[in-house]
């Protein structure tokens, strides 16, 4: 059976226009598909099928009554979301045992969005426990394996998102990114990774880990695919304050390339230490492709951002830890059996609850934000914040978007990093991003010279110009032929 | 225990109130779409936002905020253009996010005050004040820090104690209903000095707040609650003392008695050279005593910070000043104006304005009186009627004072509107007794008659034949006729026992059925006897 989850969404969308296949076909191979290969690869947490048969149904009945045009831009299309995404008919569960057996009440708006658009829903994609990792490793229900190599990390900690598009398990999936969690597995597994601006598409139903910070985004095989996500899913929402109402076709631009475009480059990424040679190689190849297809260079400064590390570490954790304060075993959650009064009863559940980064997260955060500490910590990590916001608006006055390393290494061997401080530097070029506000995607730019593994390099975009950084990644992205589905799992042509 | 009039006298009190209001005329709770309603089923006004779960974010409610800037401009704050909400976090089961949305250190009314004028038993509490002490009466002015706005937290019902409480409960219910209700909390400056000022404080906020529509202001439902700051030093001290919190003075006498009670029990302590522990303590009003909640060994750690959720807010000019315009006369604009209108005395027209159900019903008398007496149209305010109404007025307002204000009283909660006193009787029983037809004694009866058979007074004296009699010539052959049947007490009074007028007024009361003029009597009596 072809396994359209492998195929890109224009690909799907004109099969089905076609009445080549039907949408329950599609459901069907990628139902199939995922029973055989995630006994291995562990990215879904559940495979929603009767969810993902409803959906094809109703595409199927909308094609024939000649109405498949009215259906959105993501009809048909095999999708998966995060599990701290709530959808309605599904558990989320954030990886985490507190939330084993929580089932959603409502769903999140971009879920709502996406099964709007059309999307067909295959379930819901393993992560980091609340987010909290770059390796998928804190995930109570295991960790998901890198397709590319399965004794390695898909990264973290949208990393089920990540693998489920590499294994062409799903041909989108939704992913949020509050430090890098989009980006970062997206590179370690080869696969499109889209952080949009903050506000860009609404936060309503996603659980919170960094609330200033988090954002919802897709993860694809192409940019275009990316793009044509990131319509389907965008919008003011009435639910989230911060959303912003942005009336912008993300595919409009895909086509312009970067002929006279400036793109921006931060020699202080370029010489940070721990940013492995392969890495550093692949960026510069990047900007040698853009200077072929005609875009000018210009080295720019981000003179806060080598601070960007410790203001997420203040900022992150004092919003998680407060976000975090809801699962009391009260109303829903893990409740251990063996308690006696309300404190014991908080005590005995969140502490077996909450994995050991979660909990190291929520005494961080509880820490500095105590009485005396948070002027030391909370306060100047906001001036921080307005710096870098600051550096990143300069910045863009020169160029339309910058190009910059999105990982230090490719994904390593799991166990392999135990010290937390060494994992969190897995984020070093993505934070200041999220701190700033800013757009920013990873592009898939073939193997690593010297470790044979998936690389990718960060376009970065003013807040709310997110279209420009989808130009230069498409323009870029018709520099490269390199596969977008590890080789055991791929089959047929990408975007045939 | 010392009484309050002797602790004062050594000690200053000093005194700040937190007064939380819900604003429960709005539709729907602060940070989601819930409906407000009191006493619904146990949580069937929820939704993920209110419920706090996973993934829910609030939106703020802005009738809540206009309702806030309402009550800051009524108290005379500051508004601030840009203010923010903060969370507070703490872990109870009745606050389902764990955390309460609230304001930082800007909140949207700032720096306000408010202006008491103390009379009568009120003003004898200021045993430290001259102008209280001679004149009986002194004007106050407190501070207001802040008006912030806040969500309420859940309802706990405790199951299987006896009373309620938790001591003794087996289990607690949650009602999640009153989860993220809109709540001002009004800060004081610790400005008052006796506990009289603090209730008078709460009685004219309550008065504006209601004057406003921003709640209901139940003191019962707790929709209001105020909390009190106490501390005493010794007079002539400028140090403060170490304040303890009073909770649960959940009435304007339970406030009042609670915070009496807590002085005195602080200048015991002092006396007996204690020591005051910064502390929370609990009004018992059936034991008349305060208890000890919790000590306050350290302040609170609520690990305050910015709601990430919300961008600051930023109220324009165009936005206050619309909002100024929605301002209704408030009860001092209303005191000032009753008092230059119908020439009422200071302690009458504050009275009056006390509440607004009987200041309303003092300008439907106004109205009624002027439409009675001939005036053009039926607009209030209209000069004529105004002037036709102003001999009434006085007499009105000693009935609306009294005899209104003491049956509302006793009737609690009863709405003046559903009684069978209406305006157009109230101004004809005052004639009846302006025009000498009835006496100030039948006046009472006619008014209790009027809500007891909902009958005109008209008919009311005609039914009991209580046409006062004002015939001086019928009324001295009475008074001769008793002078002449007690001559040894004519005597005694010419003599000098003058207190024997009070039994000649009576006898001739008596003959002629309590219905003769008492002031025509007074006269003749004094004039025979004299």
């Amino acid at each position: 059976m072809t396994n359209f989850a492998a195929w890109s969404v224009r690909a799907i969308q004109d099969g089905l226009a076609a009445k080549d296949f039907s949408a329950k076909e599609i459901a069907a191979s990628s139902l199939e598909n995922i029973a055989q290969t995630d006994k291995e690869i562990h990215a879904f947490l559940e495979v929603s099928e009767n969810l993902a048969y409803e959906q094809a149904e109703k595409i199927d009945a909308a094609i024939s009554e000649g109405k498949f045009a009215e259906c959105g831009f993501l009809a048909g299309v095999p999708l998966a979301f995060k599990d701290n995404m709530n959808q309605v008919g599904t558990k989320t569960t954030c990886s985490s045992k507190m939330l084993a057996n929580y089932q959603s009440a409502y769903s999140a708006t971009c879920v709502e969005k996406a099964l709007g658009a059309g999307a067909i829903p295959l379930g819901k994609l393993n992560m980091d426990e609340f987010a909290f990792g770059s390796s998928t490793e804190t995930s109570f229900f295991g960790p998901t394996k890198n397709p590319w190599d399965t004794s390695r990390v898909p990264g973290g900690s949208s990393g089920g998102s990540a693998a489920a598009v590499a294994s062409a398990q799903a041909c989108v999936t939704l992913g949020s990114d509050t430090g890098g969690s989009i980006r970062q597995p997206a590179s370690f597994c080869g696969v499109v990774g889209l952080k949009p601006s903050y506000g860009v598409v609404s936060r309503y139903g996603v659980v919170g880990f960094g609330s200033s910070l988090d954002q919802v985004g897709p993860l694809t095989k192409t940019v275009e695919d990316a793009a044509l996500a990131l319509n389907a899913i965008s919008g003011f929402d009435a639910r989230d304050c911060m959303s912003k109402d942005i009336q912008t076709d993300f595919t409009k631009n895909l086509d312009a390339g970067v002929s006279g475009m400036k793109i921006g480059i931060v020699p202080a990424f370029m010489e940070a230490p721990g940013l492995e040679r392969e890495m550093k190689a692949k960026v510069l190849e990047a900007a040698s492709n853009l200077e072929k297809l005609g875009a000018t260079l210009v080295e720019i400064d981000l003179p806060h951002a080598q601070a960007a590390m410790s203001a997420y570490y203040v900022l992150g954790p004092c919003e998680a830890f407060s976000n975090l304060a809801r699962f009391d075993a009260i109303r829903y959650g893990y409740c251990d059996p063996n308690h006696g009064d309300l404190g014991s009863q908080y005590e005995a559940s969140r502490g077996k609850g909450f994995g050991m980064e979660t909990c190291r997260r929520i005494m961080l955060g509880s820490y500095l934000l105590s009485a005396g500490v948070y002027d030391t910590y909370y306060y100047p990590a906001q001036q921080v914040r307005t710096l870098i916001t600051s550096d990143y608006a300069q910045a863009f006055e020169k160029v339309s978007c910058i190009l910059a390393p999105v990982t230090p290494t490719t994904a390593f061997r799991f166990g392999a990093i135990s010290d937390p401080m060494q994992m969190y530097l897995s984020d070093m070029f993505t934070v200041s991003v999220n701190i700033a506000g800013n757009g920013a995607l990873s592009l898939p730019v073939g193997l690593g010279a010297d470790s044979n593994l998936p690389t990718g390099v960060q376009l970065i975009s003013a807040q709310f110009k997110d279209e420009n950084m989808l130009q230069v990644a498409a323009a870029l992205e018709s520099c490269y032929d390199v596969l977008r589905i590890a080789p055991p799992f791929a089959e047929g042509k990408v975007g045939a | 225990m010392k009484t309050l009039h002797e602790v004062l006298k050594d000690w200053e009190a000093v005194i700040g109130l937190e007064v939380h209001t819900e604003l429960t005329t709005l539709n729907t709770k602060m940070f989601c779409g819930c409906k407000l309603e009191f006493g619904a089923a146990p949580n069937t006004h929820t939704c993920p936002v209110c419920l706090g779960l996973p993934g829910s974010l609030p939106v703020p409610n802005k009738a809540a905020i206009e309702s806030i800037v309402l009550a800051g401009l009524a108290t005379n704050c500051e508004i601030e253009k840009e203010s923010m909400f903060y969370r507070k976090n703490y872990t109870y089961p009745d606050i389902s996010s764990n955390f309460q949305i609230t304001q930082g250190p800007v909140a949207f009314c700032m720096r306000g005050w408010m202006d008491l004028e103390v009379d009568g038993v009120a003003a004898k509490e200021r045993v430290d004040l001259a102008e209280a002490r001679e004149q009986g009466s002194y004007t106050t002015r407190i501070g207001i820090t802040r008006i912030h706005m806040e969500e309420d937290a859940g309802k706990l019902n405790h199951v299987g104690s006896t009373d309620g409480r938790i001591a003794g409960a087996t289990h607690s219910l949650v009602d999640y209903n009153r989860c993220s209700t809109p709540l001002i909390e009004l800060v004081t400056e610790p400005d008052f000095r006796t506990p009289e000022e603090a209730r008078l404080f709460m009685q004219k906020l309550r008065q504006i707040y209601l004057s406003l529509g921003i709640s209901d202001c139940s003191m019962e439902e707790g929709s209001l609650r105020c909390d009190g700051n106490i501390s005493l030093r010794r007079r002539g001290e400028s140090r403060l003392g170490t304040k303890t919190e009073l909770k649960n003075m959940n009435s304007f006498k339970n406030l009042h008695d609670g915070l009496v009670y807590e002085i005195c029990r602080q200048a015991e302590v002092l006396e007996e050279g204690g020591i005051i522990y910064q502390e929370t303590r609990h009004w018992d009003p059936t034991a008349r005593h305060t208890i000890m909640m919790r000590l306050k060994e350290t302040a609170d750690d609520y690990r305050y910070f910015p709601e990430p959720n919300l961008t600051p807010f930023v109220l324009s000019d165009a936005f206050i000043e619309g909002i100024r315009t929605r301002l209704p006369e408030l009860p001092d604009e209303k005191a000032k104006r009753f008092g230059t209108d119908f020439e009422l005395s200071a302690y009458d027209v504050r009275h009056l304005v006390e509440h607004r159900s009987t200041s309303n019903f003092f300008e439907a008398c106004i109205e009624a009186a002027g439409a009675g007496a001939g005036g053009a149209g039926a607009g209030t305010g209209d000069v004529g009627n105004v002037a036709s109404a102003k001999p009434l007025a006085k007499p009105l307002a000693n009935l609306i004072i009294n005899d209104v204000a003491g049956y509302l009283n006793a009737n609690d909660g009863i709405d003046l509107a559903d009684t069978a006193l209406t305006p157009a009787r109230a101004v004809e029983l005052v004639r009846l007794l302006v025009n000498e037809t009835i006496s100030s004694k039948q006046a009472k009866e006619v008014f209790a008659a009027i809500l007891e058979e909902d009958k005109d007074p008209q008919v009311i004296v005609n039914e009991r034949g209580m046409e006062q009699v004002s015939d001086t010539g019928a009324i001295e052959a009475i008074v001769e006729a008793v002078l002449a049947q007690n001559p040894d007490k004519v005597a005694q009074y010419r003599d000098g026992k003058t207190g024997l007028m009070g039994f000649f007024v009576g006898q001739c009361m008596k003959a002629m059925g309590g219905q003769g003029n008492p002031k025509i009597i007074n006269e003749l009596l004094a004039k025979k006897l004299g």
